[in-house]
């Protein structure tokens, strides 16, 4: 058996598993976080992206023994008690999802494309998503509500930027 | 009272330590769900429009599903739960010899395993009932089952599938529709035919409308086996109550018809059958039937437990219906303006080991292929042949994307032989208010002309010759 | 997947003992994006799974005294941001980018990419073309070879039980060569090659291919050079006609398959315009590199 310590959503996780259990297996089965998907379990599909260490991955193509002292975010780990992530927000208000299947892994590859880079091209916005899989939309939905929260992002920091100059100057 | 019998009293205690911390890993926000429109849900008066319509609405699921939240069928477990996993024959036809389930069974974690003569009644379709739970003692395409196991991991099933040892006789198989036509070619359902179901249209004169044409067009197209490949797998999870009454969770798309399905291959009353239709990852026709459900439903019976059964991607392909593939001959005669004048159309639908919703499918594609024209004398004969490959069934359009390829392309080919606008020549023969269908059905609500002017329009179409 | 034995290197003495000590019985994890595809279709039963993806000593991307040092763990995503190989080869990044998507490109080593060792491999062509070498340890001790040396046939390396690939070195004398990679895929993204390609030269005195190189991938067993068409193109003026007659001649030297992705015509057709593409591409870069030391 394997003994892995991880980070998850914020929270100290850990599990004795089988050393042959993927980093998809540990999620749904040992941390009952259902919301990476089993899609392909060849890394093909994308329904298991979760982002380890700042980076989206396939779960199912990395060994819950690599995942060992790292930081993990699950979909579960976007919204807080008081409210949705601008991405959350932004792809219900553009009807990007129907089946919502591939969902979980879409809004975490538009989540580490919006870490890295807050006003992404149409065709970086592609390239973002295109280790993802979709069935149902056609992917056009999926690229307006990534445009969108990419702007209620960069609203966001520009607000948080005006308050701490506000504080910063305040008497 | 020493020190080490003396009892803590709970005044002594930090309120903290009476209480543990709230399962913050459970991070189910606090916002709600909003609604689903910005006004409230009127009932129209009959004939007029609602004023939902032209409204923006929020999907009532988009907030589960972007919280990550919606659970789908293999999102779902039960204490106790076994995993399933089906043996696939894995050759095209042949004859079961003998299946040892022996070795499977002796394996340590392998609670029970299943072959087609446990079923009780071991038949199932849409239509015809011509598909076997498990196969017995006929197989029919690669991927028809031929036993299932229940174990406590998905890995001890894999292994156990393994170790089932079948002796299979090959037995002649056939692979291309038009050779399973004919009357010496192997019959997949012997004895019967391998034309399974037929239908014909008929309008008008066809050989007056010949006669009358200045040219006559002729040509094959031919479409491809198609996967629906909807991101959630089939699944299913089936467990029964101490009263003997059987729950099926599935992702099929008809429950009542999935119902009856159980009830005939389980030789049960319906009334002891419930089906709970969960939210499905992607249907678009692949779901809309049972498939390992008998199977699952046997395996929990026998084991006492709840077992699930999740196909692989692999299975998805080779296990579950798909598009049928159609060979489409037009015979389409037209005057020097490009009016069509006569269409004479055949077309063989691929129709894979078994019946699925063929029938269907050969219905739409027989009585939409002469396309959306007005054409006086027509003749459309068509044709579902077994074959043994993949199971064909419902996919989005049911027919009727494989025949729009084909009177389309031919449009566009008329059109250039005869030096006209392929715009042009499609509103010369489309569908008008009043219009006849191939069947005789008189046609309102027509829009076709104007919906092909203003795309035109919004393309920026320039005429072409 | 079956069930195996796991253990995690701590660090690259660690990986070659364990290496040594289990032979044959273990099989590499690096980034994954193979291996456990092999693994859950059985391709693979190996006893124990050796994890080297956390040595962080092969991580690294240096410029030392015989030339660029690419540590076999860079990922693919490493490549593409990696300011050193931005500047210097761009064909690498191209090459790199053109992998599966993102999720694959953050797993995915050079290394692993190199060592399955796929005919289509697309780290493979401009590495060739930048005549690169790899370095190999084992318990004895290291060796460097060209990269050529390495592939072998489909799937199959030079490398024994033991051996752990540690970095891929191209030499100092090609440091800024100008270089292009080109690749066909049926899809934009996720797309295995039905050909690529790598081309380099030099431009020397009077406009004239100086040591040209054309690797040609997913058209023979490995990947492999054009060495007609290189002949043709050395000392020759450059010019569009040129590099078009090099891509014909180099689409005679390829030996593709036919198979249900394209027949072997189609792919002799892509190798004429691909390397005709890449000789171009090389070329502006060569261009846009005088005009940046100029200015």
């Amino acid at each position: 058996m394997t003994d892995v310590t991880m980070i998850v959503n914020g929270q100290v996780r850990g599990a004795s598993v089988p050393p042959e259990t993927t980093l998809l297996q540990l999620l749904r089965d040992n941390f009952n976080l259902t919301g990476a998907k089993l899609g392909c379990d060849v890394g093909d599909c994308g329904a298991c992206t979760v982002i380890v260490d700042g980076q989206a991955v396939n779960s199912c193509l990395m060994l819950a023994g690599q995942a060992e002292g790292r930081q993990i975010l699950t979909i579960e780990g976007l919204a807080s008690r008081e409210r949705l992530h601008p991405i959350q927000t932004a792809f219900e208000n553009s009807g990007a999802l129907q089946c919502g299947f591939c969902g979980p892994g879409v809004l975490l590859s538009a989540k580490a494309l919006l870490d890295e880079n807050l006003n992404p091209s149409t065709q970086e916005i592609r390239d973002a998503l295109s280790g993802n899989l979709c069935r149902c939309t056609g992917y056009t939905k999926m690229i307006e509500a990534v445009q969108d929260a990419a702007r209620l992002l960069r609203e966001e920091s520009r607000t948080q930027l005006t308050h701490a100059r506000t504080e910063a100057t305040a008497p | 009272m020493n020190e080490h019998s003396r009892v803590l009293e709970r005044d002594e205690l930090e309120i903290a330590e009476t209480l543990r911390s709230p399962d913050v890993d459970l991070r189910l926000p606090a916002v709600l769900p909003r609604e689903p429109y910005p006004i409230e849900p009127l009932t129209p008066d009959a004939r007029q429009q609602t004023r939902a319509v032209g409204q923006r609405a929020t999907r009532s699921d988009a907030r589960l599903h972007g919280l990550g939240q919606t659970k789908y069928i293999d999102d779902l477990s039960f204490p106790g739960m076994l995993y399933a996993r089906i043996k696939r024959a894995g050759i095209a036809s042949a004859r079961i010899k003998r299946i040892d389930t022996s070795a499977a069974e002796a394996m340590p974690g392998v609670m029970a395993v299943l072959t087609g003569k446990e079923i009780p009644t071991n038949s199932f379709g849409p239509t015809f009932q011509d598909q076997p739970v498990l196969a017995d003692p006929i197989v029919r395409h690669a991927g028809d089952g031929v036993a299932a196991v229940a174990a406590v991991t998905e890995q001890i099933a894999n292994e156990a599938l393994a170790k089932i040892v079948v002796e299979y006789e090959p037995l002649p198989a056939v692979l291309d529709p038009v050779a399973a036509m004919r009357e010496d070619s192997p019959k997949v359902h012997a004895p019967n035919s391998n034309i399974y179901a037929t239908k014909v249209v008929r309008k008008g004169d066809i050989e007056k409308g010949f006669a009358e044409s200045d040219r006559i067009f002729e040509a094959r197209f031919s479409t491809q086996m198609i996967e629906h490949v909807s991101l959630e797998p089939h699944a299913a999870i089936a467990d029964w109550d101490a009263n003997g009454r059987l729950t099926i969770w599935a992702t099929i798309g008809r429950i009542t018809l999935a119902r009856a399905d159980m009830a005939r291959t389980l030789k049960l009353p319906m009334s002891r059958i419930r089906i709970i239709g969960t939210i499905v990852g992607g249907n678009f026709g692949g779901k809309n039937e049972i498939s390992q459900e008998p199977a699952l439903a046997l395996l929990s019976k026998k084991t006492g437990r709840p077992v699930k059964g999740v196909f692989t991607r692999g299975e998805e392909f080779t296990a579950t219906t798909t598009r049928h593939p159609i060979i489409m001959d037009y015979k389409t005669g037209v005057s020097n303006k490009g009016r069509i004048l006569a269409r004479q159309i055949r077309l063989v639908l691929d129709g894979g080991a078994y019946c699925s919703w063929s029938a269907t499918t050969l219905g739409k594609a027989c009585i939409l292929s002469p396309g959306p024209y007005k054409i006086d004398n027509v003749v459309a004969e068509a044709f579902v042949v077994y074959t043994n490959k993949t199971m064909t069934g419902a996919m989005r359009g049911f027919g009727a994307p494989q025949v729009c390829f084909a009177y389309e392309s031919q449009m566009d080919d008329i059109a250039k032989a005869l030096g006209i606008d392929p715009l042009e020549i499609r509103l010369l023969n489309a569908f008008d208010e009043g219009s006849s269908s191939p069947t005789g059905q008189v046609l309102h609500s027509v829009v076709v002309k104007e919906s092909l002017r203003k795309a035109a329009d919004r393309f920026g179409w320039e005429p072409r010759s | 997947m079956k069930a195996f034995g796991y253990v995690s290197a701590k660090d690259l003495e660690h990986a070659i003992t364990l290496l040594g000590e289990h032979g044959a019985r273990a099989k590499i994890l690096a980034g994954g994006t193979d291996l456990l595809v092999e693994l859950k279709h059985a391709v693979h039963n190996p006893e124990v799974i050796v994890d080297v993806s956390r040595l962080h000593e092969l991580k690294t991307i240096a410029v030392a005294d015989d030339g660029l040092h690419i540590g076999a763990l860079v990922t693919h995503s490493d490549i593409m941001n990696s300011p050193v190989i931005r500047d210097m080869f761009p064909a690498l990044v191209a090459a790199a980018h053109s992998i599966g998507a993102m999720q694959t490109r953050n797993l995915g080593t050079l290394g692993g990419n190199l060592v399955t060792c796929v005919p289509s491999m697309d780290s493979g062509p401009a590495l060739i073309a930048l005549d690169a070498s790899v370095t190999v340890a084992n318990a004895e001790g290291r060796r460097r070879m060209p990269l050529a040396e390495l592939f072998v046939g489909p799937r199959k390396t030079s490398l024994k039980p033991g051996d752990l690939l540690v970095d891929i070195v191209i030499p100092k004398e090609n440091l800024g060569k100008p270089a292009a990679f080109e690749k066909f895929g049926l899809r934009k993204g996720q797309a295995l090659a039905l050909v690529n390609v790598g081309a380099s030269f030099w431009v020397g005195d009077n406009s004239v291919f100086v040591a040209p190189r054309i690797a040609l991938g997913a058209v023979a067993p490995t990947v492999i050079r054009a060495p007609k068409a290189e002949a043709f193109l050395d000392g020759c003026k450059i010019s569009a006609e040129v590099m078009a007659e090099a891509g014909r001649i180099a689409a005679m030297e390829a030996k593709p398959i036919s198979d249900f992705r394209a027949s072997a015509d189609y792919r002799r057709d892509l190798v004429a315009v691909l390397v005709k593409r890449a000789l171009a591409n090389a070329q502006a870069r060569a261009t846009a590199k005088e005009k940046e030391l100029v200015a």
